[in-house]
Parts: C-alpha cells; structure tokens; sequence
C-alpha cells in the first residue's frame, strides 16, 4: 500500500471521510439532463475565492490612507514584483464575476428554477447579487483616485434625494458632508472585512439551502420526477438514476472554471486597461473635478436612469421597485410551468429587459 | 490494460498541468511577497565628525540592520552592528561604564565589540569606518 492511500486509510478510520464522498461526490445524484448552466455556480466560488486571496495579496503593500493610498497602489503598480499582475487580477476579476453573476441570475430565470420551492434560493442569491455590488463600490474607491474619489462622490450623492432621511444618510454613509479621508476610513473597513465576511457566509446559506432542497432538473427534455413538489411537508427532490456529481459533473464544472480563468486572464494580459480610464491615472483632488466621470459598467444603466427623470427621487423609486420586484418575483409568479417557451410572456419580459438594460448601458456610456 | 495505461497516462498529463498551473500561479505570488534583496537601507553612510563626541555613541541604520559608532575617549572611531550576538536584541550605550550592555539577558560588550560578560557567545561584528577631514564615512 503506498504511503498515501495508508494515509488516507487512517484518516478515514478515524472521521469517515470515505462516506462523506461516497454521499456528497459519487452518491450525488444529478438530473440526467442537467446543463453547462448549473455550473456558474461552481465558477462563481472560484471567482469570488480569487478576489479573496488577490485581496489579501494587495493588503501587503496597500496603505489605508488618504495621503497615501495612491502612492501605494502605484508602488504596486511599479516596483512590487509582479504587484501589477496582482492588482489587473483582483481588479478585472470584480468585472468578470459580476459578468459571471448576471449569467447565474439570467440562467435560473429563464430555467425557471427561482420557482417553488426554490424561492429562499433565489432571495439568498439576490442578497448575494446586493452584497456584490456593495463590494465593488466600496472596493472602487481604495485607490483614492480621480476617478475612485469622484465616481464615488457621485454614487453617495444619489441617496440624497431621497425625502428627509437622504441627506443626513449621505453625510453618515460618507462620515462628513463631503467624501474624503473618513470616507476611506469606512469604504475600506466594508470592503476588507465586512463585506466579504457577510458574503461567505451568505454563499453557504445559499448552498446549504440548495443541498436542502435538491437540485432542480432543467425544465428542457424528459422529466425525472412524476410527482412534483407540494407545499405539504418537507421533501428532497432526489433525481434517482441521475448522473454522479464525481467524476460527471465535476468535468463539467472544470470546463466552464477553465473557460471563465481563459476569459479572466485573457482580459488580464491583453486588456489591461479595461477597469480603468485616464483619470484613474491622477490623484484625487477633492477641488477639481474631472468632465465625464461614470461608473463602471454593471451601474451604467443605474446611471442613466438617475439621469433621464426628471427628478432624483423619482428615478430612485422606479430602480427600487424593479429590485424589489425581482427579489419578490418567486413569490409574484406562481405558476409551475418553467420551460421558457411555454411562459411567452415572461420569456418577452426578461428579454425586454435584457434590451432595456442594455439600451440604458449604452446611452449611460455615450452621453 | 490498454484502458489501464490511457487512464495512467492522461493522470499523469493532468497532474503535470495542474502542477504548472500551481507553478505559473505561485511564482509571482512568491515574487510578491519576497523581501526586495539588496534594496533596503544604505550601504555608505557619511556622518560629521563634529557630530561625535568623546565617550559617546550614535545609533543609525545601515544596511537594513541596526549599527552603532563609537567615540573611545582615546578620540578612536569605532563602528559596531548593534545587534546583540545572543538573541538579537539591540544593545544599549552604557556612558558611565563606557561599555555596551544588552538589555534582554544581560551580554556585555566592550567598545570594539568583545564579549565582557554574560551569555553573547561571539563579539559584536565590526563595519569599517574611514574618518577623512571633517567627515566620517561608514561602509
Ligand atoms: C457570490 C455569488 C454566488 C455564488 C458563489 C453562488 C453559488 C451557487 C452554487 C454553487 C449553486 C449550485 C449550482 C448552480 O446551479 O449553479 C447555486 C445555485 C443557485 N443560485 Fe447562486 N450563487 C451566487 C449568486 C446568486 C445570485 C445573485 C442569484 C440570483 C439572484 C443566485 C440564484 C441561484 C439559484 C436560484 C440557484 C438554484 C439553482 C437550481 O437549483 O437549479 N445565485 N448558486
Ligand atoms: S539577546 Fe543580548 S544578551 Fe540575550
């Protein structure tokens, strides 16, 4: 017996690590028709696992500073070996996942798998979707450049329009009436510790709820299940006669984390300049502020919105409902159906909304 | 067997790719947090003799370590690493006594660096000083 499998045998004897995979690897059984979809999830543990480490990475050599944030960040830049790879890694990987988050999302929409009994899935995810893009923005500020310090100055001010609460909202979430040093303070506090802490554990929340509740089947092609789930007692969906999730899906799995590391990397080495733009170049000066500071992509149509009424306040009530009524919408639409082309309706929804997104994406660029 | 060799082979393919990717992956993490040799500290350091008087030291740092110069009463430059040959800590100046004296377990060094007394089982390493002018030059 070579020395490994001993090991292995000891371990085992003690803990029974065999049968935990006997139950969660080979035992785990999968819907025969299971698609490459099911595994952004997968991907997005190795997306979000990167920003992590490349995170803690940066804490090295970043300096939590208003005088010298910028220094640091570019003595990373600059004289840290392979500081740069570090810092294109952790800032173009926040794209990426986002990109890799709205897919997940869009998936388990148009596959229906938000449905009954699946709704805690869907609003765990959503939280997680929240929590992602509160990372991103406080994380976007940390290099205190032109464009961290305005691009942030902007996103805060939107809240004051908000009736009576806003402005006092805006002074407490930037800790002054103006963003500066005490914004950092707080921005980075959330994005090193807070924030990420909070999305660990909504991820096993997420994940434990799924492991509850058993994967559902895709809704294209044969039906492994007869009798569906009633909202009478408790019942794991269990797909007899499924595909193991070892070795089967777990290829499936390290084809598409291959697939999103090739796109990652690729924009990494050949297009570095994505995350940023010139005024990410120049040092935050609180008395100058640069013409055309945007977001970053995944906020542009949040933008733009901001922008075409007439009045904040109305622009921010009609994007809270649209998040609010897609972080309800299990609970909106009941019906068991989830194959797309049977639901033309919803189907023409989520593409209109799609092409609006989009529309607004673009126009917020342009303008 | 023949299915048995294709399995090993693509194993061995797969660790070896794996094993590159952990390479690739952890050479410029390595790189990252690896000390920048050579760079830290001064290597020459030229003080003002002025600055020095007889029976006393000055600490400085030199060559990302910590140093002492010494002014015997004789009017002799002596330069000295200040880190104490037993666990490291950093000696002490001793005026009245015109010793050094290591404050974590008691060593004791004379001002070229011999050991007078206590658990430092090596003297402390010299660093050359050229003294020209008005100006002392250390390294
Ligand atoms: C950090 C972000 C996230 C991670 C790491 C993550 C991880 C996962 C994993 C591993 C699975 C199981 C495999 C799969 O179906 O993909 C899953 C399923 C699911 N996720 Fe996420 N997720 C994230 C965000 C979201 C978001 C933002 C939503 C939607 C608002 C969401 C909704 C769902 C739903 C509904 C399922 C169940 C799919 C099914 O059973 O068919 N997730 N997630
Ligand atoms: S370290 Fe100096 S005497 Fe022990």
């Amino acid at each position: 017996m070579s020395l490994f499998k001993r090991l292995y045998r000891w371990v085992d004897l003690r803990v029974g690590i065999g049968e935990i995979a006997d139950k969660e690897l080979t035992g785990y059984l999968l819907p025969r028709n299971i698609n490459a979809w099911y595994s952004l999830g997968s991907v997005l543990m190795v997306a979000f696992a990167i920003q992590v480490v490349t995170g803690m990475l940066l804490l090295v050599y970043y300096v939590p500073d208003a005088e010298k944030a910028f220094k640091s960040v570019n003595f990373i830049m600059n004289e840290v070996p392979f500081g740069w790879l570090i810092r294109l890694c952790h800032a173009v990987g926040s794209n990426t996942m986002i990109a890799a988050l709205i897919l997940h999302m869009l998936s388990t929409l148009v596959m229906g798998s938000y449905k009954s009994p699946r709704e805690l899935n869907w609003l765990s995810g959503f939280l997680l979707f929240s929590l992602v893009q509160g990372i991103s923005l406080t994380g976007y500020l940390a290099p205190w450049s032109q464009l961290s310090f305005w691009a942030t100055t902007v996103a805060t001010n939107s809240v004051s329009a908000l009736p009576v609460a806003g402005p006092g909202m805006v002074e407490f979430l930037r800790g002054g009436k103006l963003v500066g040093p005490a914004t950092l303070g707080r921005f980075f506090a959330l994005h090193v510790a807070f924030l990420p802490l909070v999305i660990g554990v909504v991820i096993v929340v997420h994940i434990f709820l799924l492991k509850r509740t058993g994967i559902s089947a895709p809704p294209f092609g044969r039906s492994d299940t007869k009798t569906p789930w009633q909202a009478e007692r408790y019942r794991y969906q269990s797909h007899p006669g499924g595909i193991p999730f070892f070795p089967n899906y777990m290829l499936e799995d390290t084809t598409s984390i291959c697939i999103y590391l090739a796109i990652f990397l690729g924009v990494v080495f050949f297009w570095p300049s994505m995350p940023f733009t010139p005024d990410a170049f120049v040092p935050a000066d609180p008395f100058k502020t640069p013409a055309h500071i945007k977001p970053e992509w995944y906020f542009l149509a949040n933008y733009q919105t901001l922008k075409i009424f007439p009045n904040e306040l109305l622009g921010l009530t009609v994007q809270g409902a649209a998040m609010t009524f897609l972080a309800l919408l299990p609970f909106a639409d009941r019906s068991p159906e989830r194959h797309p082309l049977k639901r033309p309706l919803f189907l023409s929804l989520v593409a209109g909304g799609i092409l609006l997104w989009i529309a607004l994406s673009v126009w917020g660029h342009l303008s | 067997m023949d299915s048995d060799g294709r399995r090993k082979f693509l194993g061995v393919c797969l660790a070896g790719t794996a094993a590159a990717a952990a390479v690739a992956a952890g050479y410029p993490v390595f790189r990252f947090l690896a000390p920048r040799s050579g760079a830290t500290g001064l290597q020459k350091l030229v003080i003002s003799a002025s600055d020095l008087q007889e029976g006393e030291a000055k600490f400085f740092e030199y060559g990302g370590s910590s140093a002492v110069l010494v002014k015997t009463k004789g009017g002799e430059m002596i330069a000295l690493s200040a880190i104490c040959t037993h666990l490291g800590c950093i000696v002490q100046w001793v005026k009245e006594q015109q010793h050094f004296l290591c404050p974590c377990h008691g060593g004791q060094f004379a001002t070229d660096g011999t050991v007078l007394g206590g658990p430092p089982p090596r003297p402390l390493a010299k660093i050359p000083v050229t003294v020209s002018g008005g100006n002392i030059t250390i390294g």
